[in-house]
């Protein structure tokens, strides 16, 4: 393990040890902010290991979200009256993940063919179609809604449960992606991106290399989908499969810094901030303030903040 | 008999629609390079414009459609000269994600202007139709079809013959090269903008004709496009109404014979089975871009 490996997990435990501290002593608001953040934290995370490592930006990837909430629902209606409330969620998020790998696996192969906008566009259309399905498909009651069981033990409030629910999903995202960054794997996945032609001459295993982050990426986003269904408690396909998550995951890496391991965190916790905190009263502007932050973002620092930072330091 | 031959019918009207709504799209990718995700609300815009236009002076809102084209062709040069210029030859994601920010903000205004609600443009002859064989046509429907082959046409014969066309065409082969030959390539492609914004207004009016439409609408218009784009070629008009008739046919195949909520379902299939088998797409060009 390198030295910058390990300050860099170093990094990540101390923080998570840290905010796992917050419910104790943040205002109730705060731990809903909080839980939005590491939810977004996770999600961008999951998303940049094929988007950020790999140079594949997805513009569908709730498309997993809401495979993964709908299956854990469906699993656990099923399992509710069998198996006793602490091992559903753990139920859930197999039965996600599960379903979420079958999904990417399958659709790996027509779909990562396409490069760049493609993709990403390609991306959009199964997230529509996953939806459409969704919605359309009696089983799957996405018209209707689907109810999940309340699963946080009755001494502890769900706010401050779901909190730390959150706070693991998004340590064991930012692990995996840790893992995968320092690995073989992950720089046959930073040279695919930098040249994915010249990779493969080189004898970079490109196609499965690519195949094997698409399909960690949305186990991942799947499981994250799973927390965040249990801690709205009931969901239909509008909330699941929304297109604003399309756009903000790849907004997080774009302003954290794309490619970076921490950059997707950094993003996600300023774009919650600015637009949970700082727009909260502004509902009727906040399409056209999301526009402009984008436009502002693309045109100024289309490198990320930290990209500004590194600039602005003398070298 | 008569059901499946007005299906298909009724498959190439939507088409012919669709193709015009998706050729200033495919233009902008072939010559700039761009995903142009503001592309639906530029529609959008013609749509609204011609309903105040056709409203305030009393006339058939097939008349408005040079107003239209002009008003958008210089909001189009103007937005590409001083906004896209600046991510154009970076990341292909920038300017995605630039046309998409412009798109939301614009949108917003829309309702702020609009209302969210639907609206419709109302032509004189809105309700009339006419019978060839078995086969019924609605008169807003032919003539939203002869709108959108003219102005194809017209694009086609633009880029073939004029000094402009051939300014466009030579720039979307080699940029460089073009740029050798005294070409101003930024002026060119704010041109190009300029037009694809006109033909996307027009198709605005010509869909505000048959359909209703609200500032909400403006994602699926991109989508179309992009569909289209794939399906039959980037950068021509060619291309763009094999994909327009091809994706219309499916469209209106899928609402008869499966059902109306699968629109999207049908038309990604389509899409996976033609990477599958043809990953060039069906005139062999449709994703030199992206590689």
């Amino acid at each position: 393990m390198s030295r910058r490996d390990s300050r860099a997990l170093m990094i990540m435990i101390a923080c998570a040890i840290v905010l796992a501290f917050g419910p104790a002593v943040l205002p109730p608001f705060y731990v809903r902010v909080g839980q939005l953040m590491l939810y977004s934290a996770g999600l961008g995370v999951a998303w940049a290991i094929l988007g950020g490592f790999a140079g594949y930006a997805s513009f569908g990837h709730a498309a997993f979200i809401g495979v993964g909430a709908f299956t854990a629902g469906i699993v656990e209606s099923q399992l509710s009256l069998v198996v006793p409330m602490p091992y559903l969620l753990p139920a859930g998020l197999a039965a996600g993940a599960l379903c979420c790998a079958l999904l990417s696996a399958v659709i790996a192969y027509p779909i990562l063919r396409l490069r760049g906008t493609f993709f990403a566009i390609a991306m959009l259309g199964v997230s529509h179609v996953c939806a459409e399905v969704t919605n359309n498909v009696d089983f799957f009651q996405g018209s209707m809604g689907l109810n999940f069981p309340p699963i946080a033990p009755p001494s502890v409030d769900p706010a401050n449960f779901f909190y730390e629910v959150y706070l693991a999903g998004a340590l064991l995202v930012l692990l995996v992606a840790w893992q995968i960054r320092r690995s073989r794997f992950g720089a046959g996945l930073l040279s695919i991106r930098e040249d994915e032609d010249t990779a493969r001459m080189l004898g970079v295993p490109t196609e499965r290399y690519k195949r094997q982050a698409f399909v960690i990426s949305a186990v991942l986003t799947g499981m994250m989908g799973v927390i965040y269904a249990h801690s709205l408690g009931y969901i239909t396909t509008d909330s699941v499969y929304r297109d604003d998550t399309n756009l903000s995951l790849i907004v997080y890496s774009l302003l954290g810094g794309m490619g970076t391991l921490f950059g997707p965190v950094i993003g996600a916790a300023l774009l919650v901030f600015i637009t949970q905190v700082i727009l909260a009263r502004l509902l009727d502007f906040h399409l056209f303030a999301t526009g402009l932050l984008l436009v502002l973002l693309v045109l100024l620092a289309p490198g990320g903040v930290s990209s500004l930072l590194k600039r602005r330091r003398p070298t | 008999m008569s059901l499946i031959v007005q299906t298909l019918s009724d498959g190439l009207v939507l088409g012919g629609i669709y193709a015009l709504s998706a050729v200033g799209f495919s233009l902008i990718f072939g010559v700039l390079h761009v995903i142009n995700l503001s592309h639906g609300i530029l529609v959008l815009v013609g749509a609204y414009l011609a309903l105040i236009v056709s409203t305030a002076l009393g006339v058939d809102p097939m008349l408005t459609i040079p107003v239209v084209m002009a008003v958008l062709f210089a909001f189009g040069y103007v937005y590409q000269r001083f906004l896209i210029q600046r991510a154009v030859d970076r990341s292909p994601l920038g300017s995605m994600l630039l046309t998409f920010g412009v798109a939301l903000m614009l949108q917003n205004v829309m309702i702020w202007v609009f209302s969210p609600d639907m609206k419709s443009i109302t032509p004189s002859y809105a309700f009339a139709s006419f019978h060839l064989g078995l086969v019924t046509f609605d008169a807003v429907r032919v003539s939203a079809l002869a709108a959108s082959l003219v102005l194809l046409t017209l694009l086609a014969v633009l880029l073939k013959y004029s000094a402009l066309g051939r300014v466009i065409r030579a720039t979307a082969q080699q940029t460089l090269a073009a740029q050798l030959c005294g070409v101003n390539v930024r002026h060119v492609y704010a041109l190009t903008f300029g037009v694809s914004a006109a033909f996307a207004g027009a198709a605005g009016i010509v869909i505000g004709i048959i359909l209703p439409f609200s500032p909400n609408d403006e994602a699926l218009w991109t989508m179309n496009a992009f569909v289209v784009v794939v399906l039959g070629g980037v950068g021509s008009p060619a291309g763009a109404l094999l994909g327009g008739l091809l994706l219309g046919v499916v469209n209106t195949l899928t609402a008869q014979y499966i059902g109306p909520s699968f629109p999207n379902v049908t038309m990604f299939l389509l899409l996976v089975l033609l990477l599958l088998v043809r990953p060039n797409g069906l005139l062999g060009n449709a994703f030199s871009a992206s590689r």
